[in-house]
């Protein structure tokens, strides 16, 4: 394999796996490296059941994406591995890919795409919340997985009847991260909407500062409310006690200015999405930028692709929060942008 | 002068001082929430007066859900759910620009969350609406606010609020 025909691609997930299959279908050779031991990214570590707005199983998705990786003879998939160091330039690479298992692979690469998405915000941090020390206060993470199973249960095997969501848990907030996920407002509300589908005895309140369903998303909100008797109540949580029993949660609706104390079997949590140590390391080895809050920097910010280091482009999650169709969207176009250094540099060595 | 709502209230904080008058801070608790019974025995203890004092909690602490069932229920109700308190409606009703008690968004909020007892304190209110019929034509959402109104204070009679 030479190193004009070859892309190395960090990560895994909806925007990794997308330059890798565009890359592969142009006719380019891919080395894919994911962290982890299976591929999919985020929807598939967290077992998300469906994807907003549209509701489609997370394997209509993913499926034929992450089987196209593992069929296509021109990827070569190595997880449970990471990039560990990089020489050369643009057209030229030289990449040495190490294995959780001491394996060690050097590979020549004309360009790198980084495309190592984010991290649940953690709600242990924020201890408003009880997450971690009262049982059924869970993320919406760990929802999606319940959803899968078909069974929504508290923690003595009951059924929860009034079950409340939290929006913007460690986002929009000075104390943990100030940016906003962009996605968890849909994903909850899409929740929500499953929730009554299995559960139509269910009540079920959002709590929420502004609801942001941008675009088409927005029709997840309508329909919440329209078809569903979805309730909303705009404030903030400022506490939550366990009783032994329920949940007692503290808060305030700001349509009526006035305290609310009010128990609840079950509460979401909408936590936000952040920059992980996955890509810090990614940062580090191949020398890019980060910015204010720890995501990838590109060097224009209305241009992802650009990472400002020549060869190497940024896809996904890793720059700034977003949705899945947003992720793939931007492994294609990292994928444009890698083909483009490739055919250069080839058309260099070989006049035609 | 004229006997005017000030005047009124002037008078009732007055006697209402006398209330619960020896709580620590009393000045952060409206008068009506202080309660002294006049006459109250427990376990054939006199505790009348200040010695059976209780302050009511100023938080709403349940979700009564029946008076909303009812109204979704009614003709006029049926599109209540749809309502995101955008404030549309109380922005062209002409009532609740001159009358400070009257607000249509607020009404059909606190019948959503079930807030017993604001219902109770502005139940009257709902006769104030003209019917004009401004706030259905503004509405997003298809809420039809000028109906609700009316779903209101059918809900309310059966309900026994009213
Ligand atoms: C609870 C929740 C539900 C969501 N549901 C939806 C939804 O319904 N619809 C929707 O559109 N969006 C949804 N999203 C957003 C969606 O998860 C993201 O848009 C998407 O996962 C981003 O894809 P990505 O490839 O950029 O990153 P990721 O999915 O995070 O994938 C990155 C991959 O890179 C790997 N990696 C990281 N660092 C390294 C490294 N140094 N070396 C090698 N590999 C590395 C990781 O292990 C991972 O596999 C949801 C998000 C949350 C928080
Ligand atoms: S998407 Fe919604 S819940 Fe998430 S941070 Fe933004 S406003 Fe908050
Ligand atoms: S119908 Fe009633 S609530 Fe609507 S604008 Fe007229 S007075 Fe206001
Ligand atoms: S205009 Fe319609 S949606 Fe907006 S607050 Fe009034 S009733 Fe609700």
């Amino acid at each position: 394999m030479s190193s004009e025909d070859s892309v190395l691609i960090v990560g895994g997930g909806p925007a990794g796996l997308r330059a890798a299959v565009d890359l592969a279908e142009m006719g380019f050779n891919v080395v894919l490296v994911e962290r982890r031991a299976e591929l999919g990214g985020a929807p598939i570590r967290w077992k998300y059941h469906t994807l907003a707005p549209d509701m489609r199983p997370t394997e209509e998705v993913m499926s034929p994406l992450i089987d196209a990786c593992k069929s296509n003879q021109r990827i070569k998939v190595y997880t449970s591995s990471v990039a560990s160091s990089f020489s050369g330039s643009p057209g030229e690479f030289s990449v040495e890919v190490k294995g959780a298992d001491g394996s060690s692979s050097t590979h020549r690469v004309g360009a790198i795409i980084v495309a190592t998405g984010f991290e649940h915000f953690d709600a242990r941090v924020d201890p408003r919340y009880a997450y971690g020390r009262a049982p059924d206060v869970i993320g919406i993470n760990e929802l999606e997985g319940m959803l899968r199973s078909g069974k929504i249960v508290r923690h003595d095997g009951s059924t929860p009847r009034r079950i409340g969501f939290v929006f913007c848990v460690g986002s929009r907030d000075r104390s943990t991260n100030p940016w906003c996920c962009t996605v968890c407002c849909g994903v909850s509300i899409k929740q929500a909407i499953e929730l009554r589908r299995l559960l139509p005895d269910s009540q079920i309140y959002m709590i929420y500062m502004d609801i942001r369903t941008w675009g088409l998303w927005e029709k997840l909100y309508w329909d919440s409310m329209e078809k569903y008797g979805i309730n909303y109540i705009r404030g903030r949580v400022g506490e939550v006690y366990y009783t032994g029993e329920k949940l007692l949660v503290k808060g305030e609706d700001t349509l009526v200015r006035g305290p609310i104390e009010v128990l609840f079997d079950m509460l979401v949590l909408a936590v936000g999405m952040e920059p992980g140590e996955g890509t810090r390391q990614a940062a580090r080895v191949f020398g890019l930028n980060l910015n204010e809050y720890g995501f990838l920097k590109p060097r224009q910010p209305n241009i992802h692709f650009d990472s400002g280091v020549g060869g190497v482009f940024l896809a996904g999650a890793c720059v700034a929060p977003m949705s899945i169709e947003e992720a793939l969207e931007e492994g294609s176009a990292a994928a444009m942008q890698a083909a483009k250094v490739l055919i250069r540099s080839s058309k260099q060595r070989v006049p035609i | 002068m004229v006997d005017g709502p000030e005047t009124h209230s002037a008078k009732r904080d007055d006697e209402s001082k006398e209330k619960g008058k020896f709580i620590v801070e009393r000045d952060y608790i409206e008068p009506t929430r202080i309660v002294e019974p006049s006459s109250l025995t427990a376990e054939g203890v006199d505790i009348s007066g200040r010695w059976g004092t209780i302050v009511l909690p100023r938080t709403i602490n349940e979700f009564d859900t029946s008076i909303y069932e009812r109204v979704k229920r009614l003709p006029g109700g049926s599109h209540i759910a749809n309502c995101w308190q955008c404030g549309n409606c109380s922005a062209i009703c002409p009532v609740a620009h001159e009358h400070p008690e009257f607000n249509p968004r607020y009404l059909i909020h606190i019948v959503k969350m079930g807030y017993t007892s604001e219902i109770e304190r502005l139940k009257d209110s709902v006769y104030l609406c003209s019917g004009c019929g401004l706030c259905s034509s503004v509405c997003p959402r298809g809420v039809d606010p000028q109906h609700v109104m009316i779903a209101l204070s059918l809900a309310f009679h059966a309900k026994g609020v009213l």
